[in-house]
């Protein structure tokens, strides 16, 4: 009865005594074992070492590094020339004044009544023929500077001759900037009326293409709303090629955007420079506009 | 990581980058476990020693190839078993009883007349040992090899039968009736 049943495992004192024996017992390899073994390792793991290092050796060899300090100096490069010449390709710019015989005495004449409801604009400008494309894309701050500084001589001085219009179109425009740059410092220091006249300037614009293209810098959702029932092309250009669309987007109006992408504009239409819609909201941080405009296909 | 608590795979590894002190460590750590594997199934020194350096130089060639998938007791002692049926030293030698005994009878004899060691101490030490030598002398050849396996290797059941390619019943049983026959053998000589 003393005997262990088949099925308990038999005795953890076996392997206790095993192991009892066996630390007293004094066998051991010999020591020439020892010393073979550790010579032969030690052999093997130099000739891997050494096999290693020629490995390096021979890959630095076939794979010469001289050109590493070649193109990391030519990226560097690039990547600086991007950081002076991007931000000048993707701020918005005032587009130069395109002289228009037909537009100037109206806007002329517009600066004379400045309450002239956007109506009436659009039925005078359909009634006209189609205006080169420099006449289209007449800046709205440019008509504006004009109607605000009184200068009804620079339109009339356009018609002459192109090098005569593109004289005046230099002149208008450097008014123009003058003329913007009075304007926003007139509402940095909180006078309304200067803040009207910037508001209430698209409507003076004769040209609805450029009305457009201001609707939506400003973000002036009503105006765009209106226009865009008279605005033959919604992906109009300016001068520098820019659409309505491009330009709501460097000015970050999420809302044009929007609008301009529900009524059909072209989301992947680039500048003159290449840039698209999509590029620019990138650029300028815009990450809701980019979104709409992936929504709409934009690349 | 001290190279006393760096896994052997670790160790391997190292050594199969060309680290040799890595290797040093493996060897001195599992030295003994496999010399009395090898001396205990075999039962003879010489036979032992020449086999342990078979192992071992194969450990040092193989560890480029070593993946592990298994641990490296595993592998080591498959090495070992395999190393032994080839040279098939096993079945021209049959363990004999008395070369066992010879052997160890030799070794305590060198032990009993170090000074340090009293002749109670010895006594025990010769009986002991002695009646171990006998023991596993009479089990099995499969039974000793699983048992030696395992508690040699600190192996498992399953690792036990993957080494001797059985299955995982057969091998319980051997290791079960290898542990029912030492415990008799033993018990007569305590």
């Amino acid at each position: 009865m003393n005997k262990v049943p088949p099925d308990q495992d038999p005795a953890d004192d076996v392997d206790a005594q095993y192991r009892r024996a066996s630390a007293l017992d004094p066998s051991r390899p010999g020591e020439a074992v020892r010393r073979a073994v550790l010579a032969h390792a030690a052999q093997l793991a130099a000739e891997r070492a050494s096999a290693v290092a020629g490995r390096l050796k021979s890959r630095r060899t076939a794979h010469p590094t001289w050109w590493r300090p070649a193109i990391f100096g030519t990226l560097a490069a690039a990547g600086l020339a991007a950081l002076v010449i991007a931000p000048q390709l993707l701020t918005p710019r005032a587009p130069p004044v395109a002289g228009s015989a037909a537009i100037a005495p109206a806007a002329d004449n517009l600066a004379s009544a400045p309450a002239t409801p956007p109506p009436a604009v659009s039925a005078e400008i359909t009634a006209r023929p189609p205006a080169p494309v420099h006449s289209a894309n007449l800046p709205s701050y440019s008509a504006r500077a004009r109607s605000k500084t009184n200068e009804p001589t620079a339109a009339p001085a356009v018609e002459a001759t192109p090098l005569a219009q593109t004289a005046g179109a230099r002149a208008a425009d450097t008014g123009a900037a003058v003329a913007g740059v009075s304007a926003a410092r007139q509402r940095m220091a909180g006078n309304p009326t200067a803040a009207t006249s910037v508001s209430a300037a698209p409507r003076a614009d004769t040209n609805p293409a450029a009305a457009f293209r201001h609707a939506a810098e400003v973000g002036d959702l009503a105006a765009l709303a209106t226009l865009v029932e008279t605005q033959a092309d919604i992906d109009a250009r300016d001068s520098a090629g820019r659409t309505a669309l491009m330009i709501a987007t460097l000015h970050g109006e999420a809302d044009a955007v929007a609008a301009l992408l529900a009524y059909g504009a072209d989301p992947n239409a680039a500048d003159a420079n290449g840039t698209t819609p999509l590029q620019a909201a990138t650029a300028g941080d815009h990450p809701a506009i980019a979104a709409a405009l992936r929504r709409h296909g934009a690349r | 990581m001290t190279d006393a608590g760096e896994s052997d795979e670790a160790l391997l590894g190292r050594y199969a980058r060309g680290n040799a002190a890595a290797f040093e460590v493996l060897y001195r750590r599992h030295e003994m476990r496999i010399w009395r594997y090898l001396e205990r199934n075999v039962g003879n020194r010489a036979t032992a020693d020449e086999l342990m350096q078979e192992v071992w130089f194969a450990v040092a060639r193989d560890a480029v190839r070593y993946e592990p998938t298994a641990r490296f007791t595993t592998w080591l002692f498959t090495i070992a078993r395999n190393r032994m049926i080839d040279s098939n030293r096993i079945s021209r030698r049959q363990v004999s009883l008395e070369a066992i005994g010879y052997e160890a009878e030799s070794v305590l004899a060198q032990l009993t007349t170090e000074p340090s060691v009293g002749p109670l101490a010895a006594a025990v030490v010769r009986d002991q040992a002695s009646a171990l030598a006998r023991a596993l002398c009479q089990l099995p050849l499969e039974q000793r090899d699983a048992f030696l396996l395992q508690i040699e290797g600190d192996l498992s059941i399953e690792e036990v039968a993957t080494i001797t390619r059985s299955s995982f019943e057969t091998t319980k049983s051997r290791l079960r009736y290898a542990r029912l026959k030492l415990r008799e053998l033993l018990s007569e000589y305590a």
